[in-house]
């Protein structure tokens, strides 16, 4: 049996993340994550401490019997369950994902429901599948109504997760919440994973597209893409507040004292592929290369402290010539 | 990958512990106090009729596997009515059996099934519960739920909707079930009730809650629930709170839980147990647990279903 397969014959995985800050004045202890993360009350939630904070929930369920987006307009009906899981990292981000297995081709009948709950993650199409239309379907805009919407899964979870009450909901700055939607299809047998396209659509959706061997686990396929939409979350967050912040503008001071939370809660947390399968760490080689996340984070952080450094020079000054 | 991992954190690999197997699970009977008010010789009449069809089981599981490891166990309600003491009942129950040729493995509580040992094992098995989705269902909107109830399908549109539709007279709709052929059996569930804040869980959701337990897939953090403890003889305590969830009476016997079940129940447990089928066919049991019964099962050369209702079988026998 394969990583991919709780399904019989799986053709491919697919998700969506949604990612943002916690809504709480400092970043939660682990036993209130952990507490925040019980969504049932007989599973564990699954901490570590290192490299850094890192919590992952239990996964939750949604069923589902409906069609799946496909280029072309080819209308394949599938039934199966949704698994839905939320991760908080470093008590500072909350992150939903919906996700789900394809399996091949399957009978034209459904199953009674069991059946399905026997394969958890797993949606099995009634008939043949197009898995290329599929594929094309799922990553390409919205889903129409009957059409299998995991985005609306991913943010139902991660508004219950955010009405807990251990959260005080007032976040030390403002940000936008991203949306990444992935797409997995299988490697071609004795070829290793890759990266085939980082896609930054508007109004916050992000679409990846992977080829993933069957060994690997949709577990694992979900915390790289989590790892994926964190770091770009933070990229893409620390850019806007850089700008907002007019940093080496004339008022030099207020700009500095504005980045203030971003020194507070984020550059500490950026860490690629500290909770990602060995097996999936050399995809972010690809983003390293182009378009270089990395770079571009070190070289906005390296902004702020030499900014910083300034002002420190300039208050010093002040107050020796105070005197 | 032939390198293991060098650093390790147990808090981020959670284990599920494994319980022993046997091949069947065969209920010998489901007392209430109705059945106890009859006295000795309602007991005795009961194990009688449940014998021939007791040797049927055993018979049947010998067709499976060369030695087949077959446990008995008996249910005793404490949870809707108290009556009688562990001291004065058990000893009883087992005499009857006994003069019918049968013996008692495993005795059980029907309290056990809402909370054992501190552990309220009915409100996760609820948490467990995933609706069945009706066809259109695409995840865009959260699944119709009737708090405290469960459907095998889409109830009739109720009065709202026909508010809403602004129908002066709205046409009575059917409610449907999902993976009917053709006609409908629709069966909506109750699963507690709540007085005065008290929930109570109703029988076939606790009935549910058995037949899980029977099937070894219940645990908590990993760990079993209802796990037997052995109590091999008399005296037993006087009071139902002081006995555990469930003993073990026969210390030769096969594990509590099997890979499949079988009831011989009266007749009029039949309703209790359609509703049993239609909770079990939406519980989503603990996946490693799933896992460790069918790899168990597969090592023996045994089919095991993936369907949990297709584990449980029942025989009815005729009476009240």
């Amino acid at each position: 049996m394969t990583a991919w397969g709780r399904a019989a014959d799986p053709v491919l995985i697919c998700g969506e993340v949604r990612t943002g800050l916690l809504q709480h004045s400092e970043s939660l202890p682990a036993r209130a994550v952990a507490d925040l993360l019980r969504l049932r009350p007989d599973e564990r939630v699954r901490i570590s401490e290192r490299p850094n904070g890192y919590a992952v929930s239990p996964e939750v369920l949604t069923g589902v019997d409906c069609r799946l987006p496909a280029a072309g307009g080819a209308r394949t009906r599938v039934v199966g369950t949704v698994a839905a899981r939320a991760v908080v990292t470093e008590g500072r981000m909350l992150q939903a994902t919906a996700s789900i297995v394809v399996a091949g081709p399957g009978p034209d009948v459904r199953h009674p429901w069991s059946h399905y709950l026997a394969r958890p993650g797993v949606v099995e199409p009634l008939g043949k599948l197009p898995e290329r239309a599929v594929a094309d379907g799922l990553l390409a805009g919205r889903a129409r109504p009957g059409e299998l919407d995991l985005g609306a899964v991913a943010e139902r979870l991660l508004a219950r997760v955010a009405r807990h009450r251990a959260l005080d909901q007032r976040a030390p700055f403002k940000s936008r919440r991203t949306r990444l939607r992935w797409v997995a299809l299988r490697a071609l047998d004795g070829e290793g994973p890759s990266l085939d396209s980082f896609t930054l659509a508007e109004d916050g959706l992000r679409t990846v597209e992977l080829r993933l061997p069957a060994r690997v686990s949709p577990a694992a396929a979900a915390a790289l893409c989590e790892d994926l939409a964190l770091h770009d979350w933070l990229l893409t967050t620390l850019v806007r507040m850089v700008e907002r912040s007019r940093l080496g503008s004339a008022d030099a001071p207020e700009a500095v004292l504005s980045l203030r939370p971003a020194v507070d809660h984020l550059l500490h947390l950026w860490m690629p592929t500290a909770h990602v399968d060995r097996t999936l760490a050399p995809l972010w080689d690809v983003l390293e290369r182009e378009p270089g996340f990395t770079r571009q984070w070190q070289t906005l952080v390296q902004r702020i402290r030499d900014q910083l450094a300034l002002q420190a020079i300039t208050l010093r000054r002040d107050a020796l010539t105070a005197h | 990958m032939t390198d293991a991992a060098v650093y390790r954190e147990t808090t981020a690999q959670p284990r599920t512990q494994s319980v022993p197997l046997a091949h069947v699970s065969l209920e010998l009977g489901h007392l209430y106090m109705e059945d106890f008010e009859g006295g000795a010789d309602r007991l005795a009449e009961h194990f009688a009729r449940v014998r021939p069809w007791a040797d049927a089981v055993h018979a049947m599981a010998a067709v499976e596997a060369r030695r087949p490891r077959v446990s008995t166990c008996f249910l005793i309600d404490d949870y809707f009515t108290r009556f009688s003491t562990p001291a004065e009942l058990v000893p009883m129950v087992l005499a009857q059996a006994e003069k019918a040729g049968l013996t008692i493995d495993y005795l059980a509580r029907e309290s056990a099934c809402a909370v054992a040992d501190g552990t309220a094992v009915a409100e996760a098995v609820e948490s467990r519960l995933v609706d069945s989705p009706a066809p259109g269902s695409d995840g865009s909107r959260p699944p119709a739920r009737e708090t405290g109830w469960l459907a095998n399908g889409e109830r009739a549109p109720g009065l709202e909707t026909a508010l809403e539709a602004m129908a002066h007279v709205a046409p009575w709709q059917p409610p449907r079930e999902t993976g009917a052929r053709r006609h409908s059996v629709f069966l909506d569930v109750e699963l507690w009730d709540e007085k005065d804040g008290r929930r109570t869980w109703s029988c076939p959701f606790l009935a549910a809650v058995w037949q899980l337990a029977r099937l070894g897939l219940l645990r908590h953090l990993g760990e079993p629930v209802l796990s037997p403890r052995s109590w091999p003889e008399a005296p037993f305590p006087r009071d139902w709170d002081d006995l555990p969830p469930v003993i073990q009476l026969n210390p030769a016997a096969a594990p509590f839980a099997a890979y499949r079940t079988w009831s011989a129940l009266p007749t009029r447990f039949l309703p209790i147990e359609h509703a049993v089928r239609v909770l079990l066919d939406q519980i989503e049991a603990d996946p490693q647990a799933m896992r460790q019964a069918a790899d168990r099962a597969a090592g023996e050369g045994l089919p095991l279903p993936d369907e949990i209702p297709e584990r449980i079988s029942y025989v009815f026998y005729p009476g009240t």
